[in-house]
């Protein structure tokens, strides 16, 4: 699904990350622990391609190094959830309204379809009766979770946290972190990184420290893990997911992953949709 | 999703309404320019029109030529150059007396002098002076045929002040389109990048550029057509203010005004792809 093989990045003199190699399957939780600087968002923009490795490939599901054109990029971030530590939400917007746009930028559903397809994504964060809300009327806590719906409403194979729980006080991290938990448990493949061991911990998954750009322990080394085929989505076994399967990582030949989850209806208590202004 | 983008750009356009009044009083500005100019060559063409309407050429005819080879050059001409009226020596005498006024005048003159001649009403493609003094050098090389006379040089200025119209709206119409891309090109470039940060998510969210641009165009296309909704509101009443002082000053036809308003979104729309395109490359990866 996604590996890097003998990847490295240079800001000018300074060296991000060192010939690093790992992969992570489909369904897998991953967790990047290191300290600060130590190449962990690097890794991160790396898969959404914000930048380009200074060598090695990074493969991310078919999307298999080089440098993809501006289409391919929103394509390839599209079948991707991104959750940053600052949330990132457009403050004039509700929380409908920003999960909508994740929406909407798939480009392939009418307004009717993208109704309930948020109001479902925020049910499964809870927000359901803050949708009108705006960023600045919620808790640090209460933003990641809409952030996590934003993230989670396209239903992607794989989520990306750069450091969910960052800004959050301990108990709105915990509930963040056992929201990723059970997204995780849905068939979500989850790659967080994190400074913080117990946040590692809490997820369950495999944790991989990385210091100064490097793997101090060699894990992912594995030689099949630098010459593992691109995931195959006919091959993989299906997710184990109740709600909603999570789509194969496929570029091909548009972004028909996305298509893989219906969107669910809400449920019959559904609030009213707000109308978007 | 229509709908959605027509959201988008009212919402964009009033969080940055002061820029966007600004680019539309700009645009009303310049645009009112180029629509007087407009005005002036329309009513210009229409007077020259109406005036060459009555351009003719006269050809005197020797006294001395039958009425059968005069009815043969009248046939010749019809053929060549347009409509010919024959106007005969008494018929030309008899309007001359008419101009004069007072007969009396007229006493000491025996014999009529003037001769027979032949008005040419000249077909549309004809009316301008190197048509003109073709055809008045080829019918003065008919043997039945004294003089020609059709007001050369006033024909020519004529003409020549069509044609200074015409170039003066040409680069008065070039620079407003100049001006219109650079306000269009600025104004988007600056509400984008006002909205960086909201262009920076969409983008990390998958957004193409077709999809974070498409607000931004809409945005500038509108802006562009209440400018030009504007101005010729301005040259209405302007032409209605004018008109009262002068007779026979008409408003733009329907279509100059449509082509108008199209020409100032077509501008627009370019401005506002190149800009945000430009934009977009340098808001990040």
């Amino acid at each position: 699904m996604i590996s890097f093989e003998q990847v490295t990045k240079r800001y000018g003199q300074r060296l991000a990350l060192d010939s690093l190699s790992w992969r992570m399957d489909e369904g897998e939780c991953v967790v990047f622990l290191g300290h600060s600087g130590a190449g962990k968002t690097t890794l991160l923009r790396l898969i959404t391609h914000e930048i380009q490795p200074t060598s090695g490939t990074v493969t991310v599901g078919t999307f298999r190094g080089g440098r993809l054109s501006r289409p391919q990029r929103a394509l390839l971030r599209r079948t991707l959830g991104i959750i940053y530590e600052d949330f990132r939400l457009l403050g004039d917007r509700t929380v409908f309204e920003n999960v909508a746009l994740a929406v909407r930028i798939t480009g392939r559903f009418e307004e009717s379809d993208v109704i309930p397809r948020v109001l479902y994504a925020l049910d499964e964060v809870g927000l359901k009766s803050m949708q009108t809300a705006y960023p600045s009327e919620l808790s640090a806590g209460e933003k990641q979770r809409a952030a996590i719906a934003r993230a989670i409403v396209n239903r992607p194979a794989v989520l990306l946290a750069d450091e969910p729980t960052g800004a959050l006080e301990r108990r709105s991290a915990d509930e963040v972190l056992a929201l990723l938990r059970r997204i995780h448990g849905e068939g979500a493949a989850l790659l967080m990184v994190t400074t913080r061991q117990e946040v590692a911990d809490a997820m369950n998954g495999r944790v991989l420290r990385i210091e100064e750009g490097r793997r101090p322990d060699g894990e992912g080394l594995a030689p099949e893990a630098t010459s593992a085929p691109a995931f195959d989505a006919a091959q993989a076994p299906p997710p184990a997911l109740d709600v909603a399967p999570a789509p194969a990582l496929d570029a091909a030949p548009a972004d028909s992953a996305l298509d893989a989850a219906p969107a669910p209806v809400p449920a019959a208590d559904s609030a009213p949709a707000p109308e978007a202004s | 999703m229509r709908t959605f983008f027509f959201r988008e750009a009212w919402r964009s356009f009033k969080q940055h309404r002061g820029l966007g009044i600004t680019a539309i009083f700009s645009l009303s500005a310049a645009l009112s320019l180029c629509g007087l100019f407009l005005l002036l060559t329309h009513n210009a063409d229409t007077a020259l029109l109406w005036i060459g309407d009555r351009r003719e050429m006269v050809i005197y005819l020797k006294d001395d030529v039958s009425d059968a080879r005069r009815d043969a050059v009248i046939e010749s001409l019809r053929r060549l150059y347009g409509d010919v009226t024959y106007v005969s020596k008494d018929q030309a005498w008899k309007e001359f007396v008419e101009q004069v006024g007072d007969p009396g005048l007229l006493d000491a003159v025996e014999q009529n002098p003037l001769p027979a001649s032949l008005r040419v009403k000249l077909r549309p493609e004809l009316l301008n002076y190197p048509s003109m003094e073709e055809a008045a050098q080829q019918v003065r090389q008919f043997p039945e045929v004294e003089d020609v006379r059709y007001g050369a040089e006033w024909v020519r200025r004529l003409d020549e002040l069509g044609a200074s119209l015409r170039r003066g709206t040409l680069a008065v119409g070039a620079l407003v389109a100049i001006a219109i891309v650079f306000v269009i090109y600025n104004t988007i470039r600056l509400t984008v990048l006002a909205r960086r940060p909201q262009v920076e998510i969409m983008s990390r969210l998958g957004a193409t550029d077709r999809f974070i641009a498409t607000p931004f165009v809409i945005e500038a296309v509108l802006e562009a057509a209440i400018a030009a909704a504007l101005a010729l509101g301005v040259l209405f009443g302007f032409r209605h203010a004018v008109a009262a002082q002068v007779v026979g000053v008409v408003f733009l036809p329907p279509a100059w005004g449509l082509a108008f308003m199209g020409g100032a979104i077509a501008l627009a729309w370019i401005a506002a792809v190149f800009a945000i395109s430009r934009v977009l490359r340098s808001v990040g990866p």
